[in-house]
């Protein structure tokens, strides 16, 4: 591995103490149970129970628009800046782009990440982005490019669906002209047990193949027009699963949308009370 | 019109207002601006602190992990600062390798605390020659405003206070180890260095700049002391600052101390509770 | 009759007349809504390579390649080998990806496979492993686009699985452990290898949208017409991915109305790819490469 000589370089040997720990030994099976028992979560919640949402605007000071969501442990914050010029490139295009860097903060996740993006970090940028680029006016600012940064300080589950529901606030915040408010929402499914708005260690154990059936569904819909600017799947689900999940999450996302417009009300007020 | 004069004529600017003996802001010109603490609300992470110094933000987290220590110092552990300035915080940053910013920041950073002995690296030994703790302090610019440095200090420093370690069983006859996360100490902080930002505006001295008043100003340093005691003076070029003018921002930088380190002592007992 | 060149071009009267012939359940090459082009697959056409295959869908020409190392294995998942995709964008498969253009679409290809190949349901990464906790085998997957004429995932998604059906792994004569060293014989008898179950590998249709209808394989021009598309990952008649491409929403009507056609093109591509797949037989010697 090449060293990096921009930042102070840890020994190369160290290894988390988690791996040390004493070893447990529960099968999967007994972990999931213990992390749902008689329909009642970990923290208490319904299987169909949404987190709290904190919603603010205007974390970053010198950023055109920006906005810091707490659903649970998650804290996520994004920022949006003025439209620049596509760098590199030569040729007139129609549409505006949408540049989108989604990053786990080092200490966010149980395991430390690092500071380069990783193939995880790339694709839920790119999730990010396509979900976006559906409820902008894109064509508003031919030739230009919008920046939205996220970042997640602590991941507890559901990072990417509270990066996508902020990343929306922040845009709306930074007055680039958009169709639409964006909410999305998280589903994990393990067998009959389908989890809303799943914290960390629910997600990860939906991602392992304990029954038949298991997986993360992750939506993302416009508010007025009821659209579904993005879908994404993993694991392994019957047709059937999917459809309802898709009519369950629409419904959690409809939830979402009074306290997104809530923030954005407050974040008008403030600015006309400024002036 | 306000708003366009600044943009226009940025210094004429900040001159009328300085001559006037005030900031665009509202503050005097030896004002600081308020300090927020707030210490261990990341738990994925061994020690936590968001530390916000008027609109500049940095959080800090610190993850542990085992590691054997270099053969030359093979009794100490390592901490290891790294300041991230992610194009989020500011339009000043682009994606891609850290900043030179970033990188003289860490260097900093890493020298205050290894200069002001506020941490023992020994304390970080498992076994001798075997096996240490290496500490990763990750500090993140979430808003950046100016005054880096103060934050980047109030944010490691709370976070450190607040790392417990578990203990580890090690056989090294077997390289066997075993982490018992029932018990967690706190590591021990023997001090804590707080750090001040001044900047020049002709002849006038600015406490706690912004980044606009950095960036006009034509000189900006630090001064940073650990209770009472002088650790460092950093002053990377710009126009000659008078001893007279140096003796006072020292001065004013150990009452600013002692409140900072009682506010960290606050944010800690809160955490706790 | 209309004759379609290969060339890409805007031409509105020819996005209208898509448009026209796809509603009337007739697309431009003749097809139905639901028809794929031919298609032509070879496999075993790398002999570097532990398994290889290349697929001609109409102009999408695409190559594989398996290739298998020893590896540890994460300490998270001592149990299970590792399984990498990897895409390259050949800069003469489209004058798009010159330069770096192509990127995006690679990290995009191989975060949807990855993501489709994930679940132990899907494909058994228990099977890759050698001895608990210390070593395993690693296969990489190198896709390389040599040609792009539409329908990129659905291409890509069937030739990786041919090429995963072709690879061997071959046996293993003994292990010695020696403190932290651990030694692997790999058994001298080239023949004697195990072949990966591939049954549940995934097929991916792209479901394209144009006007209120959807269409399967959609050659470049219906690419063009189309807002946006979802790609099904299919295996066993289960769907373990969706993702979306292009920057179209969808209601939520016409994306279950997607899902339920690209599962059932998919069983229909899958039946026919493992027939084909039977007819190959062992060491054939031709092959475009041989």
């Amino acid at each position: 591995m090449p060293v990096d000589h921009k930042r102070i370089n840890a020994p190369e040997s160290a290894v988390p103490y988690k791996l040390f720990t004493k070893l447990n030994t529960e099968s999967l099976k007994e972990q999931y149970q213990k992390a749902i028992r008689d329909g009642i979560r970990v923290d208490g919640r319904k299987p169909s129970e949404h987190r709290k949402i904190f919603l603010k605007t205007g974390i970053v000071a010198h950023a055109k628009g920006s906005a810091y969501i707490e659903q649970g442990n998650t804290k996520v914050v994004t920022s949006v800046f003025d439209p620049r010029e596509i760098p590199n490139r030569t040729d007139y295009c129609l549409k505006g782009e949408i540049y989108c860097e989604f990053k786990f903060a080092p200490f966010s996740c149980p395991k430390r990440r690092l500071h380069q993006q990783d193939s995880q970090e790339k694709e839920c940028s790119a999730i990010m982005k396509k979900a976006l680029e559906a409820v902008v006016c894109r064509e508003e600012f031919p030739n230009f490019q919008v920046d939205v940064y996220a970042l997640v300080l602590h991941n507890d589950g559901s990072a990417l669906s509270a990066a996508v529901t902020a990343a929306g606030v922040a845009l709306a915040s930074a007055g680039i002209p958009m169709f639409d408010i964006i909410t999305s929402s998280t589903l994990a499914i393990q067998g009959e047990h389908s989890l809303f708005d799943p914290n960390f260690r629910e997600e990860l154990l939906s991602e392992i193949a304990i029954e038949k059936e298991h997986g993360v569904v992750i939506l993302c819909v416009t508010s007025t027009h009821q659209q579904i600017s993005h879908f994404h799947q993993t694991g392994n689900l019957q047709l059937n699963t999917i459809t309802q999940s898709i009519d369950t999450l629409h419904n959690t996302c409809k939830e979402i949308v009074p306290v997104v417009q809530k923030c954005l009300v407050k974040s008008v007020l403030s600015v006309i009370s400024e002036s | 019109m306000d708003e366009q004069f600044r943009i226009l004529h940025p210094i004429k600017y900040y001159r009328d207002h300085i001559n006037n003996h005030i900031r665009p802001d509202g503050r005097e010109l030896n004002k600081f601006r308020p300090v927020l603490v707030n210490i261990g609300s990341i738990n994925t992470s061994d020690g936590s602190a968001l530390a916000k110094v008027g609109d500049t933000t940095v959080i800090c987290g610190i993850k542990a992990e085992l590691c054997s220590p270099k053969v030359e110092s093979p009794d100490q552990g390592f901490l290891i600062p790294n300041v991230e300035l992610p194009p989020l915080c500011s339009s000043k940053f682009k994606p891609g390798p850290p900043s030179e910013e970033a990188q003289v920041v860490t260097q900093l950073l890493a020298d205050i605390v290894k200069n002001s002995k506020c941490f023992d690296l020994k304390q970080l030994c498992i076994c001798h020659e075997k096996l240490v703790w290496c500490l990763f302090a990750d500090l993140i610019c979430i808003s950046y405003d100016g005054s880096l440095m103060d934050a980047c200090v109030i944010a490691l420093m709370g976070a450190l206070k607040s790392v417990q370690l578990p203990l580890v069983d090690y056989d090294p006859a077997i390289d066997n180890k075993l982490v018992n996360e029932e018990q967690k100490n706190f590591v021990n902080i023997q001090g804590i260095p707080i750090c001040t930002t001044f900047s020049m505006f002709d002849k006038n001295i600015l406490y706690d700049p912004t980044q606009e008043e950095e960036n006009l100003s034509s000189c900006t340093f630090n001064v940073v002391l650990m209770e009472d005691k002088l650790c460092s003076v950093h002053k990377p070029g710009g126009t000659p600052i008078s001893e007279q003018n140096l003796m006072e921002c020292i001065e004013v930088s150990k009452q600013r101390t002692n409140t900072i380190c009682e506010l960290i002592d606050i944010a800690l007992k809160k955490n706790k509770t | 009759m209309l004759i379609l060149s290969s060339e890409k071009t805007d031409n509105p009267a020819r996005i209208e007349r898509t448009y026209y012939l796809i509603s009337e359940n007739i697309r431009i090459d003749g097809r139905e809504r639901e028809d794929y082009r031919p298609m032509e697959i070879e496999t075993d056409v790398v002999s570097h390579a532990f398994g290889s295959s290349r697929l001609r869908l109409a102009n999408t020409d695409v190559l594989v390649a398996v290739k298998i190392e020893v590896d540890a294995p994460y300490p998270e998942r001592p149990l299970e080998g590792k399984l990498e995709f990897f895409v390259d964008c050949s800069a003469n498969a489209t004058p798009e990806f010159e330069g770096r253009g192509g990127e995006e679409l690679a990290v995009e290809l191989s975060n949807c496979l990855s993501s489709a190949y994930r679940s132990e349901e899907v494909f058994n990464l228990k099977k890759l492993c050698i001895m608990k906790g210390r070593k395993c085998w690693k296969l990489y997957v190198d896709i390389l686009l040599l040609e792009v004429g539409g329908n990129l995932f659905d291409a890509v998604s069937i030739a990786v699985k041919a090429a995963l059906w072709n690879t061997q792994i071959p046996k293993i004569k003994s292990i010695n452990v020696d403190g932290s060293n651990i030694d692997i014989q790999v058994c001298d008898d080239i023949f004697s290898c195990t072949k990966l179950d591939v049954t549940g590998a995934p097929l991916m249709v792209t479901v394209c949208k144009i006007g209120d209808k959807c269409i399967v394989d959609p050659n470049a021009a219906e690419e063009q017409c189309s807002v946006g598309a979802v790609v099904v990952a299919v295996s066993r008649g289960n769907i373990c991915t969706i993702s979306q491409t292009g920057t179209g929403s969808f209601h939520p009507d016409t994306f279950k109305s997607c899902l339920i056609l690209g599962i059932s093109v998919a069983q229909r591509l899958e039946d026919s790819l493992t027939e084909t797949l039977g007819e190959i037989k062992a060491n054939q010697d031709v092959g475009f490469l041989k």
